[in-house]
C-alpha cells in the first residue's frame, strides 16, 4: 500500500485525540454489566433524536439494518416495488431486495441525488415508496419527492445514512418523509468504531414496532409478538457515539468550511459541489465531477492524495441486479455521473496545507496535460 | 447457617473487573483505525476455527444473525421448512423465518434436547434442513440426528449458539453439522461485550458464499456479486473474544466444577427437583444450569427473595409465543417441552460462583422443601 501525504481518512489520528474518553466511555459500561440495549444506548438515542429534532431515534446494528428493519415494518411484500435511486451504496437496493420486495430505479439530477421530475414516470400499481438517498451529505429534493408521494400514497423512507445534520430550508433531513435511516459506519460524520445505525420516525406505530423487531419482536424477556431480528446498536459503541456526538457540530462546521474552500481552490478546474437553494450539506463525502476522471484519478494517486471513486459501478449495472433488466442505457445523468466522479479526501483533521496540495495537483494535471 | 447471601445471576463485571489487558489490545486496535472486519477480525476467526477443529470460522454481528448464514448457505429459502425444537430461545426460530422458511417443531427429550426419535415424523418434501439446538450448552445425541438427515440426504444446521466448549467423545460441538452457528452474547460461554456471533464450516464453498453474504455480497469495493446483508463481526468484538478465548478452558472447567457440586447437593432431593441425566462421552459447558422442580414458581420466588437470583429459561415455549400463531400448534402439540416450561429452573452455576455460595443455594432449596 502506497503511504499518503494526503490520505482518505484520518480515523486513527481522531481516535486518538479522545481516546482517553472513549475509553473510560467503554470503562462505563464494563462496569456496569449491561452490554445489551442498556443505558447508553437509551441516552444515545435520546441524545440523537434531539440532535436531529426528531420525535424518536432507535439504535441498530448497521444502516443497512436500519433500512431493512424500516421496510419490513413497513409492510413490503413480495411484488411490491420500491423506487431508489441507482447511484448509491448497494445497501439501498440490496434491502428492498432483502425485504422481498423488487428494487426500482429512477434517474438522478446533476447534483447526483434522485430527479423528482422522472418520479413518476416509475411509479405503477405495485409502487409502495420511494426511497431517496441524501447522497454525499447534500439533501434531496424533498419538497418535490414528498409532493409526489402524497399525490400516490406512498412511504417515504429516507436514507440519510450519509447526510446526519444536513438541512434543506431550514429541516433536518430524516424528518421530511415516513420514517429515516442513518448510518454509523466508521467512515461516516459521526461514527461507531464498528458497525451502526439508528432510525429516526415522528411515527409512534412504527418506532414501537422497530423496538421489538430488532430484539427478535420481545415485548419482555418471555413474550415474543412476531418473529424479528437481531439487529441492535451494541452498548459500548452507544457510549463510545455519545462522547463524539457532543463534538459532532463542531467537527461538521469544520468540513464545511474545508468543503467551501476547497469549492473556491477547485472551481477552476472541475465541477464543484455548491450547495443548491435552501441546502444545507454535510460533504460526508466530497465529490467532485472531473473530465478525464481516471487519468486525474492516478495522477492524484500516485502523487500522494488517496482520491477515491464512490461508486464505480452503479447498483443497476452490479451483477446482483442482473435480474431486474436494466441496461447502461437507462439512466444517462447516472451514467455521466459515474464516469466523472471522484471523491478527495476531506476530514476535520485535514490541514489547509493538504488541500493546498490537492489543488496545486489538480489545477497541475489540467494545464500540463 | 447462613442468614442470606447474595448470588448474582449475571458475572460480566466479574469477569472484565480487570480490563487492563483488553485495552491494551483495544488500543491497538484504534492506532490501526481497521474498524471494519480486516486483521483482527481474521486473527479471532482462525483462532476459534482451530479451538474447535473445523476449516473456516465467520465473525458474524450476533449469534442469530450466524444461524440465518447458515441456513442461507445450505439453501434454505421461501417455501421451505426446517425442523427444530420448540425449547429454546426465540432467534432459532426467528432464524428461520427471517431465512423466509417455516419453523417446523419437534418436542424435546428429558436431557432438555431434541427428542431424536421424532424427527422424521416431521420430515416433508419441504424440509431443507433439520437444526438440533445444544440447548442450554449440553448436546443432543448428534449422530443419530446425522444418521437420519444422512438418510433423507438433509444437511443438518447445529445451532450451537449456547454451546462453545461442549463436545461428543472429544468432537465439538459446531463440527457435526454442514454449517454451524456460535453465539457470543455476553451470557455465552465465550462472550464479547455486546453482540458476537460465528459461523463455521469444513464446506469450502459455503464459506465463499458466506465471506461475500455477510458483506453486501461485495467481491471487492466496487462489484456486487449478489444481494447481501451487514452481517459482521466488529473488531472491537473480536478483540474481546480473542482474549476470553485464551481462558475459555479455565472458565468451562470452572463451571463444570460448580454443575458438578449443585449435582451432589441436590442428591437426595430427587422426588422435588431433579438435574437431568448426563450421558458419559458428553461435555456440557452448562451455559445453563437447568433442572426440573415440583411447585417451581414458589421455589423460583423463594430463591429471589433469599438473594439468589434463579430465572426461567423460558416460561413460554416458542409454538405459543403470538409470534408462532400461524404456525398451526396449540397447548399439547409438544407435551413434554410444556410440560418443562411449567417445571424447569435456571440456578447460577458460572465460573465465578464460589463453593460458600453453591452450597447456600443447596441450602435454601433444601429448607424451602423442608429437607434441611
Amino acid at each position: 500500500m502506497p503511504s499518503y501525504t494526503v490520505p482518505y481518512t484520518a480515523l486513527s489520528a481522531e481516535a486518538s485525540l479522545e481516546k482517553k474518553e472513549l475509553m473510560q466511555a467503554v470503562e462505563s459500561v464494563l462496569d456496569s454489566g449491561r452490554y445489551v440495549l442498556g443505558p447508553e444506548v437509551k441516552a444515545f438515542e435520546q441524545e440523537f433524536a434531539e440532535h436531529c429534532q426528531s420525535k424518536f431515534a432507535i439504535g441498530v446494528a448497521s444502516g443497512t439494518c436500519a433500512l431493512h428493519l424500516v421496510l419490513r415494518g413497513l409492510g413490503l411484500k413480495e411484488g411490491d416495488e420500491v423506487i431508489t435511486a441507482p447511484n448509491s451504496f448497494i445497501a439501498s437496493a440490496a434491502t428492498v431486495a432483502l425485504a422481498g420486495a423488487r428494487p426500482v430505479f429512477v434517474d438522478i439530477c446533476e447534483d447526483g441525488n434522485l430527479d423528482p421530475e422522472r418520479l413518476e414516470d416509475a411509479i405503477n400499481h405495485r409502487t409502495r415508496g420511494i426511497v431517496p438517498v441524501h447522497l454525499t451529505g447534500r439533501p434531496a429534493k424533498m419538497k418535490e419527492i414528498m409532493q409526489i408521494a402524497d399525490r400516490h400514497d406512498l412511504f417515504v423512507l429516507e436514507d440519510a445514512a450519509q447526510s446526519l445534520g444536513a438541512t434543506l430550508d431550514g429541516n433536518h433531513v430524516g424528518n421530511w418523509g415516513d420514517a429515516a435511516c442513518f448510518s454509523l459506519h466508521p467512515l461516516k460524520n459521526l461514527h461507531a468504531f464498528g458497525d451502526g445505525g439508528m432510525v429516526t420516525s415522528q411515527n409512534p406505530d412504527l418506532v414501537a414496532h422497530l423496538v421489538k423487531s430488532r430484539n427478535h419482536g420481545l415485548a419482555d424477556r418471555e413474550q415474543c409478538d412476531f418473529w424479528g431480528f437481531n439487529c441492535r446498536l451494541d452498548e459500548i459503541q452507544a457510549a463510545m457515539l455519545r462522547v463524539q456526538l457532543r463534538r459532532l457540530d463542531a467537527w461538521t462546521h469544520t468540513r464545511r468550511t474545508l468543503a467551501h474552500r476547497y469549492n473556491d481552490l477547485l472551481r477552476p478546474f472541475v465541477n464543484v459541489p455548491d450547495e443548491g437553494p435552501g441546502e444545507h450539506c454535510v460533504f460526508q463525502t466530497y465529490v467532485i465531477k472531473a473530465e478525464r476522471r481516471d487519468e486525474l484519478k492516478i495522477f492524484l494517486n500516485e502523487n500522494g492524495v488517496e482520491a477515491l471513486v464512490h461508486y464505480a459501478t452503479p447498483i443497476h449495472l452490479q451483477p446482483a441486479a442482473a435480474d431486474l433488466g436494466y441496461t447502461a442505457a437507462d439512466f444517462p445523468v447516472t451514467m455521466d455521473h459515474v464516469g466523472k466522479i471522484i471523491s478527495l479526501p476531506l476530514y476535520p483533521m485535514l490541514t489547509h496545507a493538504q488541500q493546498d496540495r490537492v489543488a496545486e495537483l489538480i489545477s497541475f494535471f489540467y494545464q500540463n496535460n | 447457617m447462613h442468614s442470606t447471601m447474595q448470588v448474582k445471576y449475571s458475572y460480566l463485571d466479574e469477569q472484565f473487573a480487570d480490563v487492563e489487558t483488553y485495552f491494551q489490545d483495544l488500543r491497538e486496535l484504534v492506532s490501526t483505525g481497521e474498524f471494519t472486519l480486516g486483521p483482527f477480525v481474521e486473527a479471532f476467526e482462525k483462532k476459534f476455527a482451530a479451538y474447535i477443529g473445523i476449516k473456516h470460522a465467520i465473525g458474524t454481528n450476533t449469534g442469530t444473525g450466524a444461524l440465518i448464514l447458515c441456513l442461507k448457505a445450505v439453501g434454505v429459502k421461501p417455501g421451505s421448512e426446517v425442523i427444530t425444537v420448540a425449547n429454546t430461545f426465540i432467534a432459532s426460530a426467528g432464524a428461520i423465518v427471517a431465512a423466509g422458511a417455516r419453523p417446523v417443531f419437534v418436542d424435546c427429550d428429558e436431557r432438555y434436547q431434541i427428542d431424536v426419535s421424532k424427527i422424521e415424523a416431521a420430515l416433508s418434501p419441504k424440509t431443507a434442513a433439520i437444526m438440533p439446538v445444544h440447548w442450554a450448552g449440553c448436546s443432543p445425541d448428534m449422530d443419530r440426528v446425522l444418521e437420519i438427515a444422512d438418510r433423507h440426504a438433509i444437511p443438518v444446521v447445529e445451532d450451537s449458539c449456547p454451546a462453545v466448549g461442549a463436545s461428543i467423545n472429544g468432537q465439538s460441538a459446531g463440527t457435526f453439522g454442514r454449517v454451524n452457528a456460535f453465539s457470543m452474547h455476553p451470557l455465552k460461554p465465550l462472550n464479547v461485550w455486546g453482540d458476537g456471533g460465528i459461523v463455521v464450516t469444513n464446506d469450502d464453498q459455503a464459506a465463499e458464499f458466506l465471506r461475500l453474504y455477510q458483506n453486501h455480497g461485495l467481491v471487492d469495493r466496487d462489484h456486487v456479486e449478489f444481494w447481501g446483508v451487514n452481517e459482521r463481526l466488529q473488531p472491537v468484538q473480536a478483540v474481546v473474544a480473542s482474549r476470553v478465548l485464551d481462558t475459555i478452558e479455565d472458565l468451562i472447567e470452572a463451571r463444570i466444577r460448580n454443575a458438578r457440586r449443585l449435582d451432589a447437593g441436590l442428591k437426595g432431593l430427587e422426588n422435588y427437583i431433579t438435574s437431568p441425566y448426563r450421558p458419559e462421552g458428553y461435555r456440557e459447558v452448562y451455559q445453563l444450569y437447568l433442572a426440573i422442580a415440583t411447585r417451581r414458581d414458589e421455589l423460583l420466588s423463594f430463591l429471589v427473595s433469599r438473594g439468589i437470583e434463579a430465572k426461567v429459561h423460558y416460561p413460554i415455549p416458542i409454538h405459543l409465543q403470538n409470534a408462532a400463531r400461524d404456525l398451526g400448534y396449540q397447548r399439547g402439540s409438544f407435551p413434554v417441552c410444556e410440560r418443562q416450561a411449567d417445571e424447569i429452573i435456571t440456578l447460577p452455576a458460572h465460573q465465578h460462583i464460589t463453593d460458600e455460595q453453591i452450597d447456600f443455594i443447596i441450602s435454601e432449596i433444601r429448607k424451602f422443601y423442608g429437607k434441611h
